[in-house]
């Protein structure tokens, strides 16, 4: 095509936001942006678990590094991840990485006493750094008649102690799944629909029950007043083609036609709680503008060139 | 003339500190070294030839299909690029080759371009991003705001009655 220009401004639409689910489309781009959005979200997008454990006294059912696996698996709240330093590349701590820059402290201590059994939970661990807490799973606190529980970790029963002290840290997805914040992000293209009407109108009221009925999920329906197939919710379509054939095995194929626009994206994306759903599509965004930014700059090479040259006549010469 | 040249990688792994990481490649030195940037170090190496610079390979660690994918994409939509591709010598290495070949003008020069014009495209994403959050947090306030006041004109005409 003559003429289009190289650049394409993509356009968003936000169809649902809360705090860790995020509905929203996302058009005039190509697939190749899409996925990498996608993929950048879950692998590269920082977060800060526990990675370290030291444990002074665990007399539970389970054995150390269970408990240990299952601790770093706790989703922590990581608005600070960004701007944190991976503790391989702190040069404030003296290189064991557990300074205040790179790491977050965390320490827990339970003991049963009672002869009822003692849950110990996601909130009975007590961070160094306010601003980096267990994640609270707790917004529909109605529901629950109980007090608010957090992620049981280990359940202890009478005489039975845990004591230990973990050390938080920065990392990303592609490293451990425990530094993944998306819990699922999905995306896929946006249907549309026609239907031809003409056809449409020499089917009886039977075979067009039948033929909505026929789509597994709901996206055709009769208008109760006009006695015409609708479409009610094009995106319910996840491009099985059992309407298509359907209208075959009626003998009318070309009834309805669904294409796939290409540049038109709708994402879904659930986060873990580590981060809220909008901050992690801005940080994927941030993240893969990093990224670019590294391969670009990686080619300014030229003095480093020069630098050789010299370095290696000095070699060769003396 | 080889012999000098094995020497000279020896000289700078021993003199350079670990925080920089050079490499030498024999048919272009192109070298890539990072100072302080907190996402790392990223070596790239142009397999490329000295005397036509229009067709190069570019070889880059520590990426995967990500960016492959989408450089390889906006590449291809370039009239100047008359090939490009990607591949990935074998999974378990964390390692592109991204191969562009153009109609005269050099490929490394068309390579940063494209990065240039995806950063563009994120920098722009991101703040129609922001902007859609705005905007939909705006009118949900609105819409709650009209919810509470019907809800609190209809407590009072409950109540009056």
């Amino acid at each position: 095509m003559e003429g289009i220009s190289y650049q394409r401004f993509p356009k968003v639409k936000i169809r649902e936001l809360k705090d860790d689910y995020a509905k929203f489309e996302l058009r005039d781009t190509d697939a190749s942006m899409a996925n990498a959005l996608r993929r950048v979200m879950i692998s590269e997008v920082p977060t800060i678990a526990i990675d370290l454990v030291e444990i002074e006294v665990n007399s539970s059912v389970l054995n150390d590094e269970f408990i240990a696996h299952r601790l770093g698996l706790i989703p922590l709240t990581s608005e600070r991840a960004m701007s944190m330093r991976f503790s391989r590349d702190c040069d404030a701590c003296d290189g064991d990485g557990q300074c205040e820059f790179c790491s977050v402290e965390f320490h827990l201590r339970a003991k049963c006493i009672s002869d009822q059994t003692l849950d110990v939970t996601s909130k009975d661990l007590y961070s160094s750094d306010h601003t980096v807490v267990p994640v609270d799973f707790t917004d529909n606190a109605g529901y629950d008649s109980t007090e608010p529980r957090g992620i049981i970790i280990v359940k202890l029963r009478r005489g039975q102690e845990l004591r230990l002290r973990a050390i938080a840290r920065k990392g990303i997805g592609k490293d451990h799944a425990k530094w993944s914040p998306a819990a699922t992000v999905t995306f896929m293209y946006e249907p549309e629909i026609h239907i031809n009407e003409d056809l449409m109108e020499s089917l009886t009221l039977e075979e067009k029950l039948s033929f909505v009925e026929s789509s597994p999920t709901k996206v055709f329906d009769i208008d109760p007043n006009t006695q015409q197939v609708v479409v009610v919710d094009p995106e319910a379509y996840t491009y099985d083609d059992e309407v298509l054939k359907k209208a075959e095995a009626m003998g009318k194929p070309g009834l309805v036609e669904i294409y796939a626009k290409e540049d038109s994206f709708i994402f879904t994306v659930e986060s873990t709680g580590a981060i809220k759903a909008s901050q992690l599509v801005l940080n994927a965004i941030e993240i893969l503008k990093q990224k670019l930014d590294a391969v670009r700059l990686s080619e300014d090479t030229v003095e480093a060139d020069d630098q050789f040259g010299e370095l290696g006549a000095h070699m060769q010469g003396g | 003339m080889k012999v000098g040249r094995y020497n000279l990688i020896f000289y700078l792994k021993i003199c350079f500190p670990n925080d920089y990481w050079i490499q030498f490649h024999p048919f272009n030195s192109f070298v890539s070294w990072f100072g302080d940037l907190e996402i790392g170090l990223k070596e790239t190496m142009e397999h490329g030839s000295f005397t036509d610079n229009s067709a190069a390979t570019f070889s880059l660690t520590d990426e995967d299909h990500t960016i492959a994918n989408a450089v390889r994409f906006t590449l291809n939509q370039y009239p100047r690029v008359t090939f490009c591709g990607y591949s990935i010598p074998h999974p378990s290495e964390a390692r592109v080759n991204i191969r562009v070949q153009t109609t005269g003008d050099p490929a490394r020069e068309v390579l940063k371009d494209v990065c240039q014009n995806l950063m563009l495209m994120c920098r722009h994403v991101r703040c129609t991003f922001d902007k859609a959050v705005e905007d939909f947090k705006a009118s949900n306030a609105v819409k709650a705001m009209k919810i509470d006041s019907q809800d609190s004109s209809g407590d009072d005409s409950e109540e009056s009655e």
